[in-house]
Protein backbone atom coordinates (compact mmCIF):
# COMPACT_ATOMS: atom_id res chain seq x y z
CA UNK A 1 0.00 0.00 0.00
CA UNK A 2 1.36 3.43 -0.88
CA UNK A 3 1.29 5.88 1.96
CA UNK A 4 -0.77 8.92 1.31
CA UNK A 5 -0.49 12.21 3.14
CA UNK A 6 -1.37 12.75 6.79
CA UNK A 7 -4.01 10.38 8.18
CA UNK A 8 -7.10 11.74 9.89
CA UNK A 9 -8.21 9.41 12.66
CA UNK A 10 -11.58 8.76 14.30
CA UNK A 11 -10.01 7.14 17.37
CA UNK A 12 -7.01 7.77 19.58
CA UNK A 13 -5.53 5.81 22.48
CA UNK A 14 -3.16 7.72 24.74
CA UNK A 15 -0.91 6.11 27.35
CA UNK A 16 1.96 7.46 29.44
CA UNK A 17 3.61 4.05 29.15
CA UNK A 18 6.32 2.69 26.95
CA UNK A 19 4.80 0.67 24.13
CA UNK A 20 5.55 -2.08 23.40
CA UNK A 21 7.39 -3.30 26.48
CA UNK A 22 7.62 -6.43 28.63
CA UNK A 23 5.25 -5.06 31.27
CA UNK A 24 1.70 -6.15 31.92
CA UNK A 25 0.49 -2.67 31.03
CA UNK A 26 1.77 -3.14 27.46
CA UNK A 27 -0.26 -6.34 27.04
CA UNK A 28 -3.31 -4.45 28.26
CA UNK A 29 -2.66 -1.51 25.95
CA UNK A 30 -2.17 -3.85 22.97
CA UNK A 31 -5.54 -5.51 23.60
CA UNK A 32 -7.54 -2.37 24.31
CA UNK A 33 -6.01 -0.24 21.54
CA UNK A 34 -6.39 -3.08 19.04
CA UNK A 35 -10.09 -3.32 19.89
CA UNK A 36 -10.54 0.45 19.56
CA UNK A 37 -8.71 0.59 16.22
CA UNK A 38 -10.62 -2.42 14.88
CA UNK A 39 -13.90 -0.74 15.67
CA UNK A 40 -12.90 2.64 14.22
CA UNK A 41 -10.94 1.35 11.21
CA UNK A 42 -7.60 2.62 12.41
CA UNK A 43 -6.43 5.20 14.88
CA UNK A 44 -3.57 6.93 16.61
CA UNK A 45 -1.73 5.34 19.52
CA UNK A 46 0.22 7.98 21.42
CA UNK A 47 2.61 6.40 23.93
CA UNK A 48 6.10 6.65 25.40
CA UNK A 49 9.06 5.62 23.27
CA UNK A 50 12.78 5.78 23.75
CA UNK A 51 15.40 3.10 23.32
CA UNK A 52 15.37 1.98 19.71
CA UNK A 53 11.62 2.40 19.22
CA UNK A 54 10.84 4.57 16.21
CA UNK A 55 9.26 7.95 16.91
CA UNK A 56 6.52 7.28 14.38
CA UNK A 57 5.18 4.11 12.90
CA UNK A 58 2.47 3.46 10.35
CA UNK A 59 0.69 0.18 9.85
CA UNK A 60 -2.06 0.65 7.28
CA UNK A 61 -4.59 2.96 8.91
CA UNK A 62 -2.93 2.73 12.31
CA UNK A 63 -0.35 5.17 13.51
CA UNK A 64 1.91 4.96 16.55
CA UNK A 65 3.50 8.17 17.81
CA UNK A 66 6.05 7.91 20.61
CA UNK A 67 7.13 10.62 23.03
CA UNK A 68 10.84 10.21 23.61
CA UNK A 69 12.02 13.42 25.23
CA UNK A 70 14.48 12.53 28.01
CA UNK A 71 13.12 14.69 30.84
CA UNK A 72 14.21 13.31 34.23
CA UNK A 73 11.72 15.06 36.53
CA UNK A 74 8.48 13.09 36.42
CA UNK A 75 6.10 16.06 36.69
CA UNK A 76 8.04 17.98 34.04
CA UNK A 77 7.97 14.91 31.84
CA UNK A 78 4.25 14.33 32.42
CA UNK A 79 3.42 17.93 31.56
CA UNK A 80 5.61 17.89 28.48
CA UNK A 81 3.82 14.68 27.50
CA UNK A 82 0.47 16.44 27.96
CA UNK A 83 1.62 19.18 25.60
CA UNK A 84 2.88 16.66 23.10
CA UNK A 85 -0.45 14.80 23.24
CA UNK A 86 -2.36 18.03 22.65
CA UNK A 87 -0.23 18.68 19.57
CA UNK A 88 -0.87 15.16 18.32
CA UNK A 89 -4.62 15.28 18.86
CA UNK A 90 -4.96 18.67 17.18
CA UNK A 91 -4.75 17.42 13.56
CA UNK A 92 -7.56 14.93 14.33
CA UNK A 93 -9.78 17.28 16.34
CA UNK A 94 -12.45 17.46 13.63
CA UNK A 95 -12.57 13.73 12.88
CA UNK A 96 -12.00 12.24 16.33
CA UNK A 97 -14.96 10.29 17.76
CA UNK A 98 -13.39 8.49 20.71
CA UNK A 99 -10.28 9.28 22.70
CA UNK A 100 -9.27 6.57 25.16
CA UNK A 101 -6.83 7.65 27.90
CA UNK A 102 -5.12 5.94 30.85
CA UNK A 103 -3.95 8.68 33.21
CA UNK A 104 -4.64 12.31 34.09
CA UNK A 105 -1.83 13.80 32.01
CA UNK A 106 -3.05 11.95 28.94
CA UNK A 107 -6.62 12.88 29.77
CA UNK A 108 -6.09 16.63 30.17
CA UNK A 109 -5.67 17.48 26.50
CA UNK A 110 -8.45 15.03 25.60
CA UNK A 111 -11.12 16.52 27.89
CA UNK A 112 -10.58 20.07 26.61
CA UNK A 113 -13.53 22.35 25.89
CA UNK A 114 -14.88 22.43 22.37
CA UNK A 115 -14.34 18.76 21.72
CA UNK A 116 -16.80 16.70 19.74
CA UNK A 117 -15.32 13.33 20.69
CA UNK A 118 -16.17 11.24 23.71
CA UNK A 119 -13.49 10.48 26.26
CA UNK A 120 -13.07 7.03 27.78
CA UNK A 121 -10.83 7.20 30.84
CA UNK A 122 -9.40 3.81 31.72
CA UNK A 123 -8.39 3.80 35.39
CA UNK A 124 -5.92 1.05 36.22
CA UNK A 125 -4.77 2.95 39.26
CA UNK A 126 -4.82 6.40 40.75
CA UNK A 127 -1.49 8.25 40.65
CA UNK A 128 -2.56 10.24 43.72
CA UNK A 129 -2.41 6.98 45.71
CA UNK A 130 0.21 5.04 43.81
CA UNK A 131 2.73 7.87 43.61
CA UNK A 132 2.87 8.12 47.39
CA UNK A 133 4.44 4.66 47.24
CA UNK A 134 6.79 5.23 44.34
CA UNK A 135 7.82 8.74 45.41
CA UNK A 136 7.78 8.82 49.21
CA UNK A 137 9.14 12.36 49.25
CA UNK A 138 6.04 13.72 47.59
CA UNK A 139 4.22 15.90 50.13
CA UNK A 140 0.58 15.19 50.95
CA UNK A 141 -0.28 18.61 49.50
CA UNK A 142 1.36 17.63 46.22
CA UNK A 143 -0.57 14.37 46.09
CA UNK A 144 -3.68 16.43 46.86
CA UNK A 145 -3.04 18.46 43.73
CA UNK A 146 -2.68 15.27 41.73
CA UNK A 147 -5.98 14.07 43.19
CA UNK A 148 -7.66 17.29 42.08
CA UNK A 149 -6.25 16.77 38.62
CA UNK A 150 -7.69 13.23 38.59
CA UNK A 151 -11.05 14.49 39.77
CA UNK A 152 -11.08 17.18 37.10
CA UNK A 153 -10.34 14.70 34.30
CA UNK A 154 -12.69 12.00 35.62
CA UNK A 155 -15.51 14.51 35.95
CA UNK A 156 -15.13 15.56 32.34
CA UNK A 157 -14.81 12.05 30.92
CA UNK A 158 -17.83 10.40 29.32
CA UNK A 159 -17.06 6.92 30.59
CA UNK A 160 -14.67 5.45 33.12
CA UNK A 161 -13.42 1.93 32.51
CA UNK A 162 -12.02 -0.02 35.48
CA UNK A 163 -10.46 -3.50 35.52
CA UNK A 164 -11.69 -4.40 39.03
CA UNK A 165 -14.57 -3.61 41.36
CA UNK A 166 -12.17 -2.28 43.99
CA UNK A 167 -10.86 0.34 41.58
CA UNK A 168 -14.49 1.04 40.63
CA UNK A 169 -15.20 1.82 44.29
CA UNK A 170 -12.17 4.10 44.48
CA UNK A 171 -13.35 5.99 41.40
CA UNK A 172 -16.86 6.24 42.84
CA UNK A 173 -15.27 7.68 45.95
CA UNK A 174 -13.85 10.47 43.80
CA UNK A 175 -17.38 11.44 42.81
CA UNK A 176 -17.86 9.66 39.49
CA UNK A 177 -21.52 8.62 39.14
CA UNK A 178 -22.23 4.90 39.10
CA UNK A 179 -23.71 4.94 35.61
CA UNK A 180 -20.50 6.19 34.08
CA UNK A 181 -18.30 3.43 35.53
CA UNK A 182 -17.84 0.28 33.43
CA UNK A 183 -16.10 -2.88 34.57
CA UNK A 184 -13.85 -4.32 31.87
CA UNK A 185 -11.73 -6.99 33.55
CA UNK A 186 -8.27 -7.92 32.41
CA UNK A 187 -7.96 -11.15 30.50
CA UNK A 188 -5.54 -13.72 29.19
CA UNK A 189 -5.35 -15.99 26.20
CA UNK A 190 -5.40 -19.71 26.86
CA UNK A 191 -2.87 -21.33 24.55
CA UNK A 192 -1.26 -24.72 24.06
CA UNK A 193 1.35 -25.57 26.64
CA UNK A 194 4.62 -23.99 25.47
CA UNK A 195 7.94 -25.86 25.54
CA UNK A 196 9.97 -25.91 28.70
CA UNK A 197 12.31 -22.88 28.72
CA UNK A 198 15.97 -23.68 28.13
CA UNK A 199 17.84 -23.79 31.42
CA UNK A 200 14.69 -24.16 33.52
CA UNK A 201 15.36 -25.89 36.85
CA UNK A 202 13.69 -29.22 37.59
CA UNK A 203 11.34 -27.76 40.21
CA UNK A 204 10.70 -24.08 40.64
CA UNK A 205 8.31 -21.48 41.97
CA UNK A 206 7.78 -18.49 39.70
CA UNK A 207 7.20 -14.80 40.30
CA UNK A 208 6.25 -12.63 37.32
CA UNK A 209 6.06 -8.86 37.31
CA UNK A 210 7.66 -5.62 38.36
CA UNK A 211 9.63 -5.17 41.59
CA UNK A 212 8.05 -2.22 43.38
CA UNK A 213 7.72 -2.51 47.17
CA UNK A 214 3.96 -3.20 47.00
CA UNK A 215 4.55 -6.36 44.95
CA UNK A 216 5.72 -8.08 48.13
CA UNK A 217 8.98 -9.55 46.83
CA UNK A 218 10.38 -9.17 50.34
CA UNK A 219 7.57 -11.34 51.70
CA UNK A 220 8.25 -13.89 48.99
CA UNK A 221 12.00 -13.99 49.78
CA UNK A 222 11.29 -14.49 53.48
CA UNK A 223 8.79 -17.24 52.65
CA UNK A 224 11.30 -18.87 50.33
CA UNK A 225 13.88 -18.86 53.11
CA UNK A 226 11.47 -21.07 55.06
CA UNK A 227 11.44 -23.61 52.23
CA UNK A 228 15.20 -24.19 52.35
CA UNK A 229 14.68 -27.83 53.37
CA UNK A 230 13.05 -28.74 50.05
CA UNK A 231 15.84 -30.17 47.91
CA UNK A 232 16.31 -28.70 44.46
CA UNK A 233 13.46 -26.19 44.76
CA UNK A 234 14.34 -22.90 43.10
CA UNK A 235 12.62 -19.56 42.70
CA UNK A 236 12.55 -17.98 39.24
CA UNK A 237 11.83 -14.25 39.17
CA UNK A 238 10.75 -13.05 35.72
CA UNK A 239 11.13 -9.32 36.30
CA UNK A 240 9.49 -7.00 33.80
CA UNK A 241 11.93 -4.20 34.65
CA UNK A 242 15.64 -3.62 33.97
CA UNK A 243 18.20 -5.51 36.05
CA UNK A 244 19.38 -2.54 38.09
CA UNK A 245 15.88 -2.27 39.61
CA UNK A 246 16.49 -5.63 41.32
CA UNK A 247 19.27 -4.37 43.57
CA UNK A 248 17.26 -4.00 46.81
CA UNK A 249 15.54 -7.39 46.42
CA UNK A 250 18.83 -9.09 45.59
CA UNK A 251 20.45 -7.59 48.68
CA UNK A 252 17.61 -8.91 50.79
CA UNK A 253 17.89 -12.36 49.21
CA UNK A 254 21.60 -12.41 50.08
CA UNK A 255 20.93 -11.39 53.63
CA UNK A 256 18.32 -14.13 53.98
CA UNK A 257 20.71 -16.68 52.49
CA UNK A 258 18.44 -17.58 49.57
CA UNK A 259 20.28 -15.75 46.77
CA UNK A 260 21.94 -18.96 45.57
CA UNK A 261 18.54 -20.58 44.97
CA UNK A 262 17.01 -17.67 43.04
CA UNK A 263 17.21 -17.39 39.24
CA UNK A 264 16.64 -13.98 37.68
CA UNK A 265 15.29 -13.22 34.23
CA UNK A 266 14.79 -9.64 33.11
CA UNK A 267 12.41 -8.01 30.64
CA UNK A 268 11.58 -11.23 28.81
CA UNK A 269 9.17 -11.06 25.90
CA UNK A 270 5.61 -12.02 26.77
CA UNK A 271 5.67 -15.50 25.15
CA UNK A 272 8.81 -16.50 27.07
CA UNK A 273 7.18 -15.49 30.35
CA UNK A 274 4.23 -17.72 29.41
CA UNK A 275 6.63 -20.66 29.06
CA UNK A 276 8.20 -20.00 32.49
CA UNK A 277 4.71 -19.85 33.99
CA UNK A 278 3.52 -23.04 32.35
CA UNK A 279 6.31 -25.21 33.76
CA UNK A 280 6.37 -23.85 37.30
CA UNK A 281 5.10 -25.81 40.31
CA UNK A 282 3.38 -22.76 41.74
CA UNK A 283 3.05 -19.12 40.69
CA UNK A 284 3.24 -16.63 43.55
CA UNK A 285 1.60 -13.18 43.74
CA UNK A 286 2.58 -11.91 47.21
CA UNK A 287 0.98 -8.42 46.91
CA UNK A 288 1.25 -6.45 50.14
CA UNK A 289 -1.75 -5.15 52.05
CA UNK A 290 -0.92 -1.47 51.42
CA UNK A 291 -3.18 1.39 50.38
CA UNK A 292 -2.07 0.96 46.80
CA UNK A 293 -3.47 -2.57 46.66
CA UNK A 294 -6.36 -2.17 49.11
CA UNK A 295 -7.83 1.33 48.67
CA UNK A 296 -6.89 2.02 45.09
CA UNK A 297 -7.15 -1.61 44.09
CA UNK A 298 -5.29 -3.44 41.38
CA UNK A 299 -6.00 -6.08 38.76
CA UNK A 300 -2.91 -8.26 38.76
CA UNK A 301 -2.45 -9.67 35.28
CA UNK A 302 0.05 -12.17 36.71
CA UNK A 303 -2.76 -13.98 38.54
CA UNK A 304 -4.86 -14.25 35.37
CA UNK A 305 -1.93 -15.26 33.18
CA UNK A 306 -0.80 -17.88 35.70
CA UNK A 307 -4.25 -19.45 35.70
CA UNK A 308 -4.32 -19.34 31.89
CA UNK A 309 -1.02 -21.22 31.91
CA UNK A 310 -2.60 -23.92 34.11
CA UNK A 311 -0.43 -23.22 37.17
CA UNK A 312 -1.84 -23.13 40.70
CA UNK A 313 -1.53 -19.66 42.21
CA UNK A 314 -0.65 -18.69 45.77
CA UNK A 315 -1.66 -15.05 46.18
CA UNK A 316 -2.39 -12.53 48.89
CA UNK A 317 -5.98 -12.55 50.06
CA UNK A 318 -6.96 -9.07 48.87
CA UNK A 319 -10.39 -8.05 47.54
CA UNK A 320 -8.94 -7.33 44.08
CA UNK A 321 -7.40 -10.82 43.92
CA UNK A 322 -10.57 -12.48 45.22
CA UNK A 323 -12.38 -11.05 42.19
CA UNK A 324 -10.13 -13.17 39.98
CA UNK A 325 -9.62 -16.49 41.78
CA UNK A 326 -11.13 -18.61 44.52
CA UNK A 327 -9.26 -20.00 47.51
CA UNK A 328 -8.91 -23.77 47.40
CA UNK A 329 -10.23 -23.92 43.86
CA UNK A 330 -7.63 -22.18 41.66
CA UNK A 331 -4.86 -22.04 44.24
CA UNK A 332 -4.53 -20.64 47.72
CA UNK A 333 -5.23 -17.17 49.09
CA UNK A 334 -3.09 -16.31 52.09
CA UNK A 335 -3.04 -13.28 54.40
CA UNK A 336 -0.89 -10.51 52.90
CA UNK A 337 2.52 -9.75 54.42
CA UNK A 338 2.79 -13.11 56.24
CA UNK A 339 5.83 -15.00 54.97
CA UNK A 340 5.11 -18.04 57.17
CA UNK A 341 1.57 -18.41 55.80
CA UNK A 342 2.80 -17.98 52.27
CA UNK A 343 5.51 -20.62 52.76
CA UNK A 344 3.01 -23.04 54.29
CA UNK A 345 0.55 -22.70 51.42
CA UNK A 346 3.33 -23.31 48.90
CA UNK A 347 4.62 -26.31 50.86
CA UNK A 348 1.18 -27.92 50.97
CA UNK A 349 0.72 -27.53 47.21
CA UNK A 350 4.14 -29.08 46.63
CA UNK A 351 3.25 -31.99 48.87
CA UNK A 352 -0.05 -32.67 47.12
CA UNK A 353 0.92 -32.43 43.44
CA UNK A 354 -2.29 -34.03 42.21
CA UNK A 355 -4.49 -31.53 43.99
CA UNK A 356 -2.16 -28.74 42.81
CA UNK A 357 -2.48 -29.93 39.21
CA UNK A 358 -6.27 -30.05 39.56
CA UNK A 359 -6.23 -26.45 40.79
CA UNK A 360 -4.14 -25.50 37.77
CA UNK A 361 -6.65 -27.18 35.44
CA UNK A 362 -9.60 -25.50 37.15
CA UNK A 363 -7.83 -22.12 36.91
CA UNK A 364 -7.32 -22.61 33.19
CA UNK A 365 -10.96 -23.56 32.71
CA UNK A 366 -12.02 -20.53 34.76
CA UNK A 367 -10.06 -18.22 32.44
CA UNK A 368 -11.48 -19.91 29.34
CA UNK A 369 -15.00 -19.51 30.67
CA UNK A 370 -14.90 -15.99 32.00
CA UNK A 371 -11.65 -14.06 31.69
CA UNK A 372 -10.42 -14.18 28.11
CA UNK A 373 -9.24 -11.07 26.29
CA UNK A 374 -12.00 -11.70 23.74
CA UNK A 375 -14.55 -11.22 26.52
CA UNK A 376 -12.86 -8.07 27.82
CA UNK A 377 -12.70 -6.65 24.34
CA UNK A 378 -16.37 -7.39 23.73
CA UNK A 379 -17.20 -5.47 26.90
CA UNK A 380 -15.06 -2.55 25.80
CA UNK A 381 -16.77 -2.47 22.44
CA UNK A 382 -20.09 -2.39 24.24
CA UNK A 383 -18.89 0.72 26.11
CA UNK A 384 -17.89 2.40 22.84
CA UNK A 385 -21.20 1.42 21.26
CA UNK A 386 -23.23 2.88 24.13
CA UNK A 387 -21.25 6.10 24.00
CA UNK A 388 -21.30 6.70 20.29
CA UNK A 389 -24.92 5.66 19.82
CA UNK A 390 -26.98 8.51 18.43
CA UNK A 391 -23.95 10.60 17.56
CA UNK B 1 21.44 -5.79 -1.53
CA UNK B 2 19.90 -3.16 0.68
CA UNK B 3 16.99 -4.25 2.84
CA UNK B 4 14.03 -2.13 3.93
CA UNK B 5 14.59 -1.25 7.61
CA UNK B 6 11.12 0.07 8.39
CA UNK B 7 9.80 -1.13 11.77
CA UNK B 8 6.67 -3.23 11.40
CA UNK B 9 4.18 -4.76 13.82
CA UNK B 10 2.09 -3.48 16.69
CA UNK B 11 2.86 -5.40 19.86
CA UNK B 12 5.62 -7.58 18.46
CA UNK B 13 7.91 -5.40 16.39
CA UNK B 14 10.09 -6.48 13.52
CA UNK B 15 11.92 -5.14 10.48
CA UNK B 16 10.34 -5.24 7.02
CA UNK B 17 13.38 -6.82 5.34
CA UNK B 18 12.15 -6.66 1.73
CA UNK B 19 14.52 -5.37 -0.94
CA UNK B 20 14.81 -1.62 -0.83
CA UNK B 21 13.92 0.43 -3.90
CA UNK B 22 14.74 3.89 -2.58
CA UNK B 23 16.27 5.81 0.27
CA UNK B 24 14.07 8.10 2.34
CA UNK B 25 15.11 11.64 1.35
CA UNK B 26 14.72 12.82 4.93
CA UNK B 27 16.44 10.20 7.08
CA UNK B 28 18.24 8.22 4.41
CA UNK B 29 17.03 4.78 5.45
CA UNK B 30 16.41 2.23 2.70
CA UNK B 31 12.71 1.60 1.99
CA UNK B 32 10.95 -1.03 -0.12
CA UNK B 33 8.23 -0.33 -2.68
CA UNK B 34 5.44 -1.05 -0.21
CA UNK B 35 6.79 1.31 2.44
CA UNK B 36 7.94 4.18 0.22
CA UNK B 37 5.41 6.98 0.46
CA UNK B 38 5.07 10.20 -1.53
CA UNK B 39 8.55 11.41 -2.57
CA UNK B 40 9.89 8.07 -1.27
CA UNK B 41 9.46 9.17 2.35
CA UNK B 42 9.61 6.34 4.87
CA UNK B 43 6.43 5.84 6.99
CA UNK B 44 8.12 7.33 10.07
CA UNK B 45 9.02 10.58 8.30
CA UNK B 46 5.67 10.66 6.49
CA UNK B 47 3.78 10.33 9.79
CA UNK B 48 5.99 12.95 11.43
CA UNK B 49 5.03 15.41 8.70
CA UNK B 50 1.44 15.24 9.90
CA UNK B 51 2.40 16.61 13.31
CA UNK B 52 4.22 19.71 14.36
CA UNK B 53 7.24 18.08 15.84
CA UNK B 54 10.18 19.81 17.36
CA UNK B 55 13.57 18.57 18.27
CA UNK B 56 13.27 17.28 21.85
CA UNK B 57 17.04 17.19 22.20
CA UNK B 58 17.26 20.94 22.06
CA UNK B 59 17.77 22.17 25.63
CA UNK B 60 15.11 24.84 25.35
CA UNK B 61 12.49 22.41 24.16
CA UNK B 62 10.93 21.20 27.39
CA UNK B 63 10.63 24.54 29.03
CA UNK B 64 9.52 26.35 25.91
CA UNK B 65 7.03 23.68 25.04
CA UNK B 66 5.61 23.61 28.53
CA UNK B 67 5.25 27.36 28.72
CA UNK B 68 3.62 27.50 25.34
CA UNK B 69 1.27 24.71 26.34
CA UNK B 70 0.30 26.45 29.58
CA UNK B 71 -0.56 29.55 27.63
CA UNK B 72 -2.47 27.74 24.90
CA UNK B 73 -4.28 25.32 27.14
CA UNK B 74 -5.27 27.80 29.81
CA UNK B 75 -7.02 29.68 27.02
CA UNK B 76 -8.68 26.68 25.48
CA UNK B 77 -9.77 25.16 28.80
CA UNK B 78 -10.49 28.60 30.19
CA UNK B 79 -8.71 27.52 33.33
CA UNK B 80 -5.11 28.39 34.00
CA UNK B 81 -5.04 26.73 37.40
CA UNK B 82 -4.13 23.20 36.40
CA UNK B 83 -1.11 24.28 34.49
CA UNK B 84 0.47 26.33 37.17
CA UNK B 85 -0.52 24.26 40.16
CA UNK B 86 2.71 22.30 40.61
CA UNK B 87 5.35 24.57 42.08
CA UNK B 88 9.06 23.93 42.44
CA UNK B 89 8.53 22.29 45.82
CA UNK B 90 6.03 19.83 44.34
CA UNK B 91 8.30 19.06 41.45
CA UNK B 92 11.32 18.56 43.69
CA UNK B 93 9.91 15.33 45.09
CA UNK B 94 9.92 13.82 41.62
CA UNK B 95 13.54 14.42 40.76
CA UNK B 96 15.34 11.20 40.06
CA UNK B 97 18.81 10.50 41.34
CA UNK B 98 18.25 9.65 44.99
CA UNK B 99 18.13 6.07 46.17
CA UNK B 100 15.40 6.72 48.67
CA UNK B 101 12.43 6.59 46.35
CA UNK B 102 11.66 3.61 44.21
CA UNK B 103 11.52 6.01 41.29
CA UNK B 104 15.17 6.65 42.12
CA UNK B 105 17.41 7.00 39.16
CA UNK B 106 15.81 7.15 35.78
CA UNK B 107 17.31 5.86 32.59
CA UNK B 108 16.33 5.41 29.00
CA UNK B 109 15.55 1.73 29.62
CA UNK B 110 12.91 2.56 32.21
CA UNK B 111 9.24 2.52 31.58
CA UNK B 112 7.53 5.62 32.71
CA UNK B 113 3.96 4.68 33.54
CA UNK B 114 2.39 6.01 36.72
CA UNK B 115 0.70 2.80 37.69
CA UNK B 116 2.03 -0.67 37.05
CA UNK B 117 0.68 -4.07 37.77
Amino acid sequence: MRHQGPLRHRAAYVAFDRFPSSKGSAVHIAQMADELFTRFEGGLLAAIGGGDLPRYQREGTREVARFDAAIPNLIDRAEAFSGWVAAHLRPHWETLEVCHVRDPWSALPAVADGRRHTVVYEVNGLPSIEMSHTWPWAAPATLGKIRELERFCLERSDAVVVPSRVIGDAVRGLGVPEGRIHLVPNGADVRDRPERPAGAPERYLVYVGALQPWQGLDVLMRAFARLADLPGLRLVVCASVPERRAKPVRRLAERLGVAERVDWRFALPHHEVAAWLAHAEVSVAPLTGCARNLDQGCAPLKVIESMAAGVPVVASDLPAVRELMADGRHGRLVPADRPAELARAVRILLEYPEEAAAMGRRGRAHIEESLTWARSRARLTEVYRTLTRGR
Amino acid sequence: MNRCTVTTGFFVLGRCGRSAVAACPQCGRPVCGAHAGPNALCPECAAAQGYRTQDPHHPGWTRGYRREYYRGSSQSYNDGYWYSSFDEYDRGAFNPGDDYSYGGDWGPDDDTGFVDS
